[in-house]
Protein backbone atom coordinates (compact mmCIF):
# COMPACT_ATOMS: atom_id res chain seq x y z
CA UNK A 1 0.00 0.00 0.00
CA UNK A 2 1.74 3.21 -0.83
CA UNK A 3 1.19 6.61 0.50
CA UNK A 4 0.92 9.00 -2.09
CA UNK A 5 -2.29 7.33 -3.18
CA UNK A 6 -5.02 8.89 -1.33
CA UNK A 7 -7.34 5.92 -0.29
CA UNK A 8 -11.02 6.54 0.35
CA UNK A 9 -11.34 5.47 4.05
CA UNK A 10 -14.41 3.52 5.28
CA UNK A 11 -15.50 5.97 7.98
CA UNK A 12 -16.61 3.32 10.60
CA UNK A 13 -20.02 4.28 12.66
CA UNK A 14 -17.37 4.02 15.52
CA UNK A 15 -15.68 6.73 14.31
CA UNK A 16 -18.27 8.70 13.56
CA UNK A 17 -20.21 8.38 16.98
CA UNK A 18 -16.81 9.61 19.35
CA UNK A 19 -16.22 12.53 16.73
CA UNK A 20 -19.77 13.40 17.54
CA UNK A 21 -19.61 12.57 20.97
CA UNK A 22 -16.17 14.79 21.78
CA UNK A 23 -17.85 17.55 20.04
CA UNK A 24 -20.81 17.60 22.10
CA UNK A 25 -18.55 17.26 25.23
CA UNK A 26 -16.62 20.08 24.55
CA UNK A 27 -19.23 22.04 23.44
CA UNK A 28 -21.27 21.18 26.49
CA UNK A 29 -18.25 22.24 28.61
CA UNK A 30 -17.61 18.77 30.04
CA UNK A 31 -13.90 18.77 29.26
CA UNK A 32 -12.34 20.99 26.98
CA UNK A 33 -10.10 20.02 23.70
CA UNK A 34 -6.85 20.87 25.58
CA UNK A 35 -7.55 18.33 28.20
CA UNK A 36 -8.47 15.97 25.70
CA UNK A 37 -4.85 16.40 23.64
CA UNK A 38 -3.01 16.33 27.14
CA UNK A 39 -4.65 13.30 27.74
CA UNK A 40 -3.27 11.67 24.77
CA UNK A 41 -0.15 12.80 24.99
CA UNK A 42 0.11 10.95 27.85
CA UNK A 43 -0.96 7.78 26.44
CA UNK A 44 0.58 7.55 23.50
CA UNK A 45 3.69 8.41 25.58
CA UNK A 46 3.42 5.86 27.81
CA UNK A 47 5.99 2.89 28.43
CA UNK A 48 5.49 -0.69 26.90
CA UNK A 49 6.24 -2.13 30.44
CA UNK A 50 8.14 -0.19 32.82
CA UNK A 51 7.38 -2.82 35.52
CA UNK A 52 10.56 -4.89 33.64
CA UNK A 53 12.81 -2.54 35.68
CA UNK A 54 10.97 -2.51 38.76
CA UNK A 55 11.30 -6.81 38.63
CA UNK A 56 14.86 -5.92 37.67
CA UNK A 57 15.75 -4.02 40.77
CA UNK A 58 14.03 -5.70 42.96
CA UNK A 59 15.90 -9.03 41.89
CA UNK A 60 19.26 -7.02 42.39
CA UNK A 61 18.36 -5.17 45.61
CA UNK A 62 17.22 -6.51 48.56
CA UNK A 63 16.02 -3.22 50.25
CA UNK A 64 14.18 -2.10 47.49
CA UNK A 65 12.35 -5.53 46.92
CA UNK A 66 11.36 -4.51 50.57
CA UNK A 67 9.70 -1.75 50.26
CA UNK A 68 8.15 -2.93 46.51
CA UNK A 69 5.73 -5.42 48.35
CA UNK A 70 5.51 -2.89 51.45
CA UNK A 71 4.41 0.27 49.38
CA UNK A 72 4.25 -0.82 45.30
CA UNK A 73 2.91 3.28 44.58
CA UNK A 74 5.92 4.35 46.35
CA UNK A 75 8.79 2.11 44.56
CA UNK A 76 6.80 2.74 41.01
CA UNK A 77 8.51 6.18 41.59
CA UNK A 78 11.94 4.73 42.24
CA UNK A 79 12.22 3.44 38.29
CA UNK A 80 9.95 6.68 37.02
CA UNK A 81 6.17 5.94 37.24
CA UNK A 82 4.08 8.49 39.20
CA UNK A 83 0.83 6.73 39.72
CA UNK A 84 -0.63 9.77 40.15
CA UNK A 85 -0.31 10.89 36.66
CA UNK A 86 -1.81 12.96 34.60
CA UNK A 87 -4.79 14.05 36.70
CA UNK A 88 -3.38 14.33 40.07
CA UNK A 89 -5.22 11.30 41.31
CA UNK A 90 -4.06 8.98 38.75
CA UNK A 91 -5.41 7.15 35.13
CA UNK A 92 -9.20 7.30 36.25
CA UNK A 93 -9.88 3.29 34.98
CA UNK A 94 -6.45 2.23 36.81
CA UNK A 95 -7.05 3.68 40.36
CA UNK A 96 -3.80 4.15 42.67
CA UNK A 97 -3.29 0.60 44.50
CA UNK A 98 -0.45 -1.94 43.12
CA UNK A 99 0.07 -4.83 44.83
CA UNK A 100 3.02 -7.33 43.59
CA UNK A 101 2.50 -10.90 43.63
CA UNK A 102 5.78 -12.43 44.25
CA UNK A 103 6.37 -16.06 42.77
CA UNK A 104 8.74 -18.77 44.53
CA UNK A 105 9.87 -21.82 43.69
CA UNK A 106 6.64 -23.40 44.79
CA UNK A 107 4.08 -20.49 43.98
CA UNK A 108 2.90 -19.55 40.83
CA UNK A 109 0.80 -16.40 40.11
CA UNK A 110 -1.41 -15.40 37.22
CA UNK A 111 -3.67 -12.48 36.68
CA UNK A 112 -6.78 -11.78 35.36
CA UNK A 113 -9.66 -10.03 35.13
CA UNK A 114 -12.87 -12.02 35.09
CA UNK A 115 -15.09 -8.71 35.11
CA UNK A 116 -13.43 -6.34 32.57
CA UNK A 117 -9.86 -6.01 32.08
CA UNK A 118 -8.82 -4.27 35.09
CA UNK A 119 -4.84 -4.28 34.60
CA UNK A 120 -1.58 -2.14 35.72
CA UNK A 121 -1.80 0.47 32.85
CA UNK A 122 0.47 3.09 34.45
CA UNK A 123 3.49 0.28 35.14
CA UNK A 124 2.62 -2.46 32.64
CA UNK A 125 1.36 -0.49 29.49
CA UNK A 126 -1.96 -1.24 27.71
CA UNK A 127 -3.58 -5.00 28.02
CA UNK A 128 -3.06 -7.07 25.26
CA UNK A 129 -6.48 -8.19 23.55
CA UNK A 130 -6.04 -11.56 24.76
CA UNK A 131 -6.22 -10.96 28.46
CA UNK A 132 -9.50 -8.82 27.57
CA UNK A 133 -11.28 -11.55 25.81
CA UNK A 134 -14.45 -13.33 27.37
CA UNK A 135 -12.12 -16.92 26.52
CA UNK A 136 -9.34 -16.20 28.54
CA UNK A 137 -11.47 -14.52 31.49
CA UNK A 138 -13.64 -17.68 31.57
CA UNK A 139 -11.61 -20.10 31.47
CA UNK A 140 -7.91 -19.37 33.01
CA UNK A 141 -10.47 -19.00 36.81
CA UNK A 142 -10.82 -22.58 36.13
CA UNK A 143 -8.46 -24.37 34.36
CA UNK A 144 -5.32 -22.48 34.71
CA UNK A 145 -3.15 -25.36 34.21
CA UNK A 146 -4.78 -25.83 30.99
CA UNK A 147 -4.78 -21.94 30.16
CA UNK A 148 -1.13 -21.66 30.75
CA UNK A 149 -0.19 -24.85 28.52
CA UNK A 150 -1.66 -22.88 25.88
CA UNK A 151 0.80 -19.69 26.43
CA UNK A 152 3.46 -22.66 26.27
CA UNK A 153 4.14 -22.71 29.97
CA UNK A 154 3.66 -26.00 31.85
CA UNK A 155 4.10 -26.21 35.19
CA UNK A 156 4.63 -28.99 37.64
CA UNK A 157 2.03 -30.56 39.67
CA UNK A 158 4.39 -29.70 42.83
CA UNK A 159 4.09 -25.97 42.05
CA UNK A 160 0.92 -24.40 43.46
CA UNK A 161 -1.18 -22.03 40.86
CA UNK A 162 -2.90 -19.34 42.35
CA UNK A 163 -4.91 -17.05 40.42
CA UNK A 164 -5.82 -13.39 40.93
CA UNK A 165 -9.10 -12.34 39.95
CA UNK A 166 -8.49 -8.64 39.88
CA UNK A 167 -11.94 -7.58 40.59
CA UNK A 168 -11.82 -4.44 42.51
CA UNK A 169 -9.35 -1.16 43.01
CA UNK A 170 -6.27 -3.05 43.25
CA UNK A 171 -3.89 -3.64 40.35
CA UNK A 172 -1.64 -6.46 40.17
CA UNK A 173 1.94 -6.95 38.84
CA UNK A 174 3.52 -10.58 39.30
CA UNK A 175 7.34 -10.75 40.54
CA UNK A 176 8.89 -13.84 38.99
CA UNK A 177 11.34 -16.07 40.46
CA UNK A 178 14.71 -14.62 38.91
CA UNK A 179 16.21 -17.51 36.18
CA UNK A 180 19.65 -19.07 36.97
CA UNK A 181 22.23 -18.52 34.36
CA UNK A 182 21.50 -14.67 35.24
CA UNK A 183 24.31 -15.05 38.06
CA UNK A 184 26.22 -11.23 37.76
CA UNK A 185 23.79 -9.73 35.16
CA UNK A 186 23.34 -5.74 35.60
CA UNK A 187 19.74 -4.67 36.20
CA UNK A 188 19.42 -3.33 32.48
CA UNK A 189 20.22 -6.65 31.35
CA UNK A 190 17.91 -8.47 33.86
CA UNK A 191 15.10 -5.85 33.08
CA UNK A 192 15.26 -7.29 29.07
CA UNK A 193 14.30 -10.80 30.12
CA UNK A 194 10.82 -9.51 32.47
CA UNK A 195 8.25 -9.44 29.54
CA UNK A 196 5.39 -8.01 29.68
CA UNK A 197 3.76 -11.76 29.50
CA UNK A 198 5.84 -12.58 32.45
CA UNK A 199 4.35 -10.11 34.57
CA UNK A 200 0.99 -11.21 33.86
CA UNK A 201 1.92 -15.00 34.81
CA UNK A 202 1.53 -16.49 31.52
CA UNK A 203 5.35 -16.75 30.80
CA UNK A 204 8.32 -17.21 33.05
CA UNK A 205 11.67 -15.26 32.35
CA UNK A 206 14.71 -17.58 30.34
CA UNK A 207 17.77 -15.49 29.69
CA UNK A 208 17.81 -15.16 25.98
CA UNK A 209 14.10 -14.63 25.28
CA UNK A 210 13.49 -10.67 25.88
CA UNK A 211 10.03 -10.70 23.85
CA UNK A 212 6.56 -12.17 24.70
CA UNK A 213 5.40 -15.10 22.57
CA UNK A 214 4.74 -13.89 18.63
CA UNK A 215 1.64 -14.50 18.44
CA UNK A 216 -0.54 -13.20 15.25
CA UNK A 217 -1.64 -9.28 15.34
CA UNK A 218 -4.79 -8.41 14.33
CA UNK A 219 -4.04 -5.02 12.39
CA UNK A 220 -6.00 -1.92 12.82
CA UNK A 221 -7.43 -0.05 9.48
CA UNK A 222 -6.23 3.14 11.18
CA UNK A 223 -3.58 2.10 13.90
CA UNK A 224 -2.76 4.81 16.18
CA UNK A 225 1.28 5.58 15.57
CA UNK A 226 3.82 3.98 17.52
CA UNK A 227 1.58 1.69 19.09
CA UNK A 228 3.01 -1.28 20.25
CA UNK A 229 1.55 -4.70 20.81
CA UNK A 230 3.50 -5.60 23.52
CA UNK A 231 7.28 -5.87 24.85
CA UNK B 1 -32.12 -16.82 58.98
CA UNK B 2 -28.90 -17.36 57.21
CA UNK B 3 -28.26 -21.34 57.07
CA UNK B 4 -25.13 -23.11 55.75
CA UNK B 5 -26.24 -25.31 52.80
CA UNK B 6 -24.70 -27.67 50.89
CA UNK B 7 -22.72 -25.72 48.02
CA UNK B 8 -24.25 -26.45 44.45
CA UNK B 9 -21.43 -26.13 42.94
CA UNK B 10 -20.52 -26.94 38.99
CA UNK B 11 -19.58 -30.49 37.90
CA UNK B 12 -18.28 -31.56 35.00
CA UNK B 13 -21.42 -33.10 33.57
CA UNK B 14 -23.93 -30.16 34.41
CA UNK B 15 -21.85 -27.80 32.48
CA UNK B 16 -23.38 -27.46 29.20
CA UNK B 17 -26.94 -27.91 30.75
CA UNK B 18 -26.96 -24.88 33.21
CA UNK B 19 -29.51 -22.23 32.09
CA UNK B 20 -26.30 -19.42 32.41
CA UNK B 21 -24.69 -21.01 29.24
CA UNK B 22 -27.51 -21.40 27.52
CA UNK B 23 -27.55 -17.99 27.70
CA UNK B 24 -24.60 -16.76 26.00
CA UNK B 25 -24.15 -14.88 24.11
CA UNK B 26 -27.67 -14.32 23.26
CA UNK B 27 -30.85 -16.27 23.79
CA UNK B 28 -30.72 -19.59 22.08
CA UNK B 29 -34.82 -20.16 22.65
CA UNK B 30 -36.89 -20.60 20.13
CA UNK B 31 -39.70 -19.28 22.40
CA UNK B 32 -39.23 -15.44 22.76
CA UNK B 33 -42.80 -15.27 24.91
CA UNK B 34 -43.42 -16.42 27.90
CA UNK B 35 -45.63 -17.29 30.74
CA UNK B 36 -44.52 -16.44 34.33
CA UNK B 37 -44.95 -19.91 35.25
CA UNK B 38 -42.40 -20.93 33.10
CA UNK B 39 -39.49 -19.34 34.60
CA UNK B 40 -37.95 -21.23 37.24
CA UNK B 41 -35.27 -19.87 39.90
CA UNK B 42 -32.35 -20.90 37.65
CA UNK B 43 -33.90 -19.68 35.00
CA UNK B 44 -34.33 -16.12 36.59
CA UNK B 45 -31.18 -16.43 37.55
CA UNK B 46 -29.47 -16.57 34.31
CA UNK B 47 -31.49 -13.87 32.92
CA UNK B 48 -30.80 -11.52 35.91
CA UNK B 49 -26.93 -12.75 35.44
CA UNK B 50 -24.37 -9.95 34.93
CA UNK B 51 -22.87 -9.83 31.23
CA UNK B 52 -19.25 -8.91 32.36
CA UNK B 53 -19.45 -12.03 35.15
CA UNK B 54 -17.97 -14.47 33.23
CA UNK B 55 -15.37 -16.34 35.54
CA UNK B 56 -15.62 -20.30 35.21
CA UNK B 57 -18.44 -20.10 32.01
CA UNK B 58 -17.58 -23.06 29.76
CA UNK B 59 -15.59 -22.43 26.55
CA UNK B 60 -13.61 -24.45 24.23
CA UNK B 61 -9.99 -23.05 23.80
CA UNK B 62 -9.20 -19.83 22.09
CA UNK B 63 -6.33 -18.70 20.00
CA UNK B 64 -4.49 -15.41 22.08
CA UNK B 65 -4.04 -12.29 19.92
CA UNK B 66 -2.61 -8.94 20.18
CA UNK B 67 -4.26 -6.43 17.96
CA UNK B 68 -3.08 -3.24 17.08
CA UNK B 69 -5.49 -0.56 18.28
CA UNK B 70 -7.66 2.19 16.23
CA UNK B 71 -7.23 5.68 16.60
CA UNK B 72 -11.18 5.97 17.66
CA UNK B 73 -10.18 3.42 19.90
CA UNK B 74 -7.40 5.67 21.66
CA UNK B 75 -9.96 8.62 21.29
CA UNK B 76 -12.54 6.47 22.72
CA UNK B 77 -10.32 5.56 26.17
CA UNK B 78 -9.35 9.08 26.44
CA UNK B 79 -12.85 10.61 26.17
CA UNK B 80 -13.55 8.36 29.07
CA UNK B 81 -10.47 8.98 30.98
CA UNK B 82 -11.26 12.80 30.52
CA UNK B 83 -14.59 12.19 31.48
CA UNK B 84 -13.96 10.90 34.70
CA UNK B 85 -11.07 13.49 35.53
CA UNK B 86 -13.49 15.86 35.15
CA UNK B 87 -15.93 14.58 37.62
CA UNK B 88 -18.84 13.25 35.14
CA UNK B 89 -18.52 9.80 36.38
CA UNK B 90 -16.24 7.76 38.54
CA UNK B 91 -14.72 4.56 36.33
CA UNK B 92 -17.36 2.33 38.35
CA UNK B 93 -20.32 3.82 36.59
CA UNK B 94 -18.92 3.55 33.19
CA UNK B 95 -17.84 -0.24 33.93
CA UNK B 96 -21.70 -0.63 34.92
CA UNK B 97 -22.70 0.96 31.88
CA UNK B 98 -20.36 -0.52 29.31
CA UNK B 99 -20.06 -4.02 31.20
CA UNK B 100 -23.47 -4.50 32.20
CA UNK B 101 -26.05 -2.22 31.69
CA UNK B 102 -25.38 -2.74 27.78
CA UNK B 103 -27.25 -6.79 27.82
CA UNK B 104 -25.26 -9.75 26.68
CA UNK B 105 -25.67 -9.82 22.96
CA UNK B 106 -24.25 -6.53 22.62
CA UNK B 107 -21.64 -7.22 25.57
CA UNK B 108 -20.35 -10.60 23.22
CA UNK B 109 -21.29 -8.61 19.96
CA UNK B 110 -19.17 -5.33 19.99
CA UNK B 111 -15.61 -4.41 19.93
CA UNK B 112 -13.95 -3.45 23.72
CA UNK B 113 -14.06 0.11 22.84
CA UNK B 114 -17.37 0.07 20.55
CA UNK B 115 -18.72 -0.43 24.68
CA UNK B 116 -16.90 2.12 26.13
CA UNK B 117 -18.33 4.66 23.33
CA UNK B 118 -22.13 3.49 24.11
CA UNK B 119 -21.01 4.11 28.14
CA UNK B 120 -20.55 7.35 26.97
CA UNK B 121 -23.77 8.15 25.43
CA UNK B 122 -25.83 6.82 28.15
CA UNK B 123 -24.07 8.48 30.94
CA UNK B 124 -24.18 11.66 28.87
CA UNK B 125 -27.93 10.97 28.30
CA UNK B 126 -28.41 9.89 31.78
CA UNK B 127 -27.13 13.09 33.28
CA UNK B 128 -28.84 14.97 31.27
CA UNK B 129 -25.86 16.63 29.82
CA UNK B 130 -26.98 16.30 25.79
CA UNK B 131 -30.26 15.47 24.61
CA UNK B 132 -31.30 12.63 22.63
CA UNK B 133 -32.36 14.99 19.73
CA UNK B 134 -29.16 16.88 19.54
CA UNK B 135 -26.72 13.84 19.77
CA UNK B 136 -29.07 12.18 16.73
CA UNK B 137 -28.72 15.34 14.88
CA UNK B 138 -25.08 15.41 15.57
CA UNK B 139 -24.22 12.07 14.47
CA UNK B 140 -25.89 12.66 11.19
CA UNK B 141 -23.96 15.89 10.33
CA UNK B 142 -20.94 14.24 11.24
CA UNK B 143 -21.91 10.99 8.72
CA UNK B 144 -22.46 13.70 5.99
CA UNK B 145 -19.10 15.76 7.11
CA UNK B 146 -17.50 11.80 6.50
CA UNK B 147 -18.49 10.68 3.21
CA UNK B 148 -15.51 10.93 0.57
CA UNK B 149 -13.26 11.36 3.53
CA UNK B 150 -9.55 9.91 2.39
CA UNK B 151 -6.53 8.84 4.70
CA UNK B 152 -5.32 12.57 3.84
CA UNK B 153 -8.08 14.48 4.58
CA UNK B 154 -9.54 12.43 7.68
CA UNK B 155 -12.04 13.03 9.76
CA UNK B 156 -11.97 15.22 13.14
CA UNK B 157 -13.62 16.38 15.60
CA UNK B 158 -14.80 20.25 14.62
CA UNK B 159 -16.64 21.57 17.97
CA UNK B 160 -18.70 24.40 17.03
CA UNK B 161 -18.52 26.57 20.57
CA UNK B 162 -16.54 26.01 23.78
CA UNK B 163 -19.40 24.97 26.72
CA UNK B 164 -19.21 26.54 30.46
CA UNK B 165 -17.43 24.29 32.46
CA UNK B 166 -18.53 26.41 35.49
CA UNK B 167 -21.98 25.53 35.33
CA UNK B 168 -21.48 21.48 34.64
CA UNK B 169 -22.43 19.60 37.69
CA UNK B 170 -19.49 17.38 38.46
CA UNK B 171 -18.96 14.60 41.03
CA UNK B 172 -16.88 15.14 44.63
CA UNK B 173 -14.46 12.63 43.75
CA UNK B 174 -13.12 14.74 41.12
CA UNK B 175 -12.04 16.72 43.66
CA UNK B 176 -11.07 14.70 46.73
CA UNK B 177 -8.76 12.44 44.94
CA UNK B 178 -6.50 15.07 43.62
CA UNK B 179 -2.84 14.46 45.28
CA UNK B 180 -4.16 11.00 47.13
CA UNK B 181 -5.40 9.18 44.11
CA UNK B 182 -8.26 6.60 44.59
CA UNK B 183 -8.85 3.95 47.07
CA UNK B 184 -6.24 6.50 49.00
CA UNK B 185 -8.73 9.46 49.14
CA UNK B 186 -11.43 7.09 51.28
CA UNK B 187 -9.05 6.29 53.53
CA UNK B 188 -10.20 6.90 57.35
CA UNK B 189 -14.11 6.37 56.31
CA UNK B 190 -14.84 2.92 56.52
CA UNK B 191 -14.23 2.82 60.59
CA UNK B 192 -12.94 -0.54 62.36
CA UNK B 193 -12.55 -3.95 59.91
CA UNK B 194 -15.12 -6.30 60.65
CA UNK B 195 -11.98 -9.21 59.53
CA UNK B 196 -8.51 -9.94 60.14
CA UNK B 197 -5.81 -11.95 57.89
CA UNK B 198 -6.11 -14.91 58.16
CA UNK B 199 -9.77 -15.30 59.38
CA UNK B 200 -12.27 -17.74 58.04
CA UNK B 201 -15.14 -16.28 56.07
CA UNK B 202 -17.88 -17.00 53.57
CA UNK B 203 -18.86 -15.18 50.30
CA UNK B 204 -22.17 -14.78 51.15
CA UNK B 205 -25.22 -15.65 48.43
CA UNK B 206 -26.99 -12.36 48.24
CA UNK B 207 -29.13 -11.61 45.26
CA UNK B 208 -27.82 -10.35 41.66
CA UNK B 209 -29.78 -7.37 41.40
CA UNK B 210 -28.26 -4.71 38.00
CA UNK B 211 -24.54 -4.70 39.12
CA UNK B 212 -21.95 -5.61 41.68
CA UNK B 213 -18.37 -7.06 41.61
CA UNK B 214 -19.00 -10.17 43.63
CA UNK B 215 -18.68 -12.96 40.92
CA UNK B 216 -21.15 -15.55 41.09
CA UNK B 217 -18.31 -18.26 40.85
CA UNK B 218 -17.21 -17.55 44.17
CA UNK B 219 -21.12 -17.10 46.34
CA UNK B 220 -20.94 -19.17 48.80
CA UNK B 221 -17.39 -20.13 48.75
CA UNK B 222 -15.51 -20.40 51.42
CA UNK B 223 -11.91 -18.83 51.59
CA UNK B 224 -9.33 -16.93 53.72
CA UNK B 225 -8.57 -13.33 54.55
CA UNK B 226 -5.27 -12.81 52.82
CA UNK B 227 -5.25 -9.27 53.05
CA UNK B 228 -6.90 -6.22 54.75
CA UNK B 229 -6.98 -3.95 51.85
CA UNK B 230 -8.16 -0.78 51.49
CA UNK B 231 -11.75 1.27 52.21
CA UNK B 232 -13.55 2.66 49.46
CA UNK B 233 -17.06 2.77 48.25
CA UNK B 234 -18.98 -0.38 47.59
CA UNK B 235 -19.12 -1.25 43.98
CA UNK B 236 -22.84 -1.10 44.52
CA UNK B 237 -23.32 2.50 45.63
CA UNK B 238 -20.18 3.79 43.54
CA UNK B 239 -21.85 2.26 40.27
CA UNK B 240 -24.95 4.81 40.79
CA UNK B 241 -22.87 7.41 41.93
CA UNK B 242 -23.94 7.54 45.65
CA UNK B 243 -21.16 10.13 47.20
CA UNK B 244 -23.71 10.04 50.07
CA UNK B 245 -22.92 6.31 51.12
CA UNK B 246 -20.13 5.17 53.53
CA UNK B 247 -16.85 3.50 51.99
CA UNK B 248 -16.52 -0.17 53.45
CA UNK B 249 -13.17 -2.36 53.77
CA UNK B 250 -12.10 -4.16 51.34
CA UNK B 251 -10.70 -7.81 51.21
CA UNK B 252 -8.29 -9.94 49.57
CA UNK B 253 -9.84 -13.36 50.18
CA UNK B 254 -8.14 -16.89 49.29
CA UNK B 255 -9.80 -19.43 48.31
CA UNK B 256 -8.59 -23.32 47.45
CA UNK B 257 -9.77 -24.26 43.98
CA UNK B 258 -10.99 -27.71 44.66
CA UNK B 259 -13.58 -25.08 46.89
CA UNK B 260 -14.91 -23.38 44.09
CA UNK B 261 -14.31 -26.05 41.48
CA UNK B 262 -15.66 -29.33 42.77
CA UNK B 263 -14.92 -30.62 39.19
CA UNK B 264 -11.38 -29.47 39.60
CA UNK B 265 -8.95 -31.59 38.37
CA UNK B 266 -5.59 -30.22 39.36
CA UNK B 267 -3.25 -30.32 42.55
CA UNK B 268 -5.46 -29.50 45.35
CA UNK B 269 -3.05 -27.07 46.54
CA UNK B 270 -3.94 -24.49 43.83
CA UNK B 271 -5.70 -21.22 44.74
CA UNK B 272 -7.16 -18.32 43.56
CA UNK B 273 -7.26 -14.47 45.24
CA UNK B 274 -10.40 -12.12 44.44
CA UNK B 275 -10.89 -8.58 46.55
CA UNK B 276 -14.23 -8.85 48.19
CA UNK B 277 -16.40 -5.79 49.40
CA UNK B 278 -16.95 -6.62 53.42
CA UNK B 279 -21.02 -6.33 52.93
CA UNK B 280 -20.32 -9.55 50.60
CA UNK B 281 -18.45 -11.89 53.35
CA UNK B 282 -19.49 -13.70 56.60
CA UNK B 283 -17.78 -15.37 59.19
CA UNK B 284 -17.58 -18.50 58.62
CA UNK B 285 -15.52 -21.43 60.78
CA UNK B 286 -15.41 -24.91 60.10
Amino acid sequence: MTKDVPMVEEITDFEVLEVALRELAIEKGLFTAEEHRRYTEFAEGMEPAPASRLVAKAWTDPAFKKRALEDPIAASLEVGINWLNPTGFGTPSDFTALHILEDTPTLHHVVTCTLCSCYPRPILGNSPEWYRTPNYRRRIVRTPRQVLAEFGLFLSPEIEIRVEDSNSKHRFLVLPVRPAGTEGWSEEQLAAIVTRDCMIGVALPKPGVTTNVVRTVHHATEPITGHSTGK
Amino acid sequence: MKQAVERPGPTNTDIMGDPVSEMRPALHRLRDWVYPDQIDHALYRAYMKQSHDVGGEPDAPGIFEEKEEEKWELNTFVDCEVLGWRGIWTSEERRRIGNVDIGRTMYCGLPYYGRWLWAIIRILMEKQHITLGELVERVHSVQERAAGRTTQNPLEAEPRSTGNEKTVVRNRHHKDAVGKGDPQCFKGMAGKARFSVGDKVRVRELPTILYSRTQEYLRGAQGTIARVTYESPAPEDEAFNREDKKPEWFYIVRFKMTDIWKSYAGPSQDTLQSEIVERWLEPHST
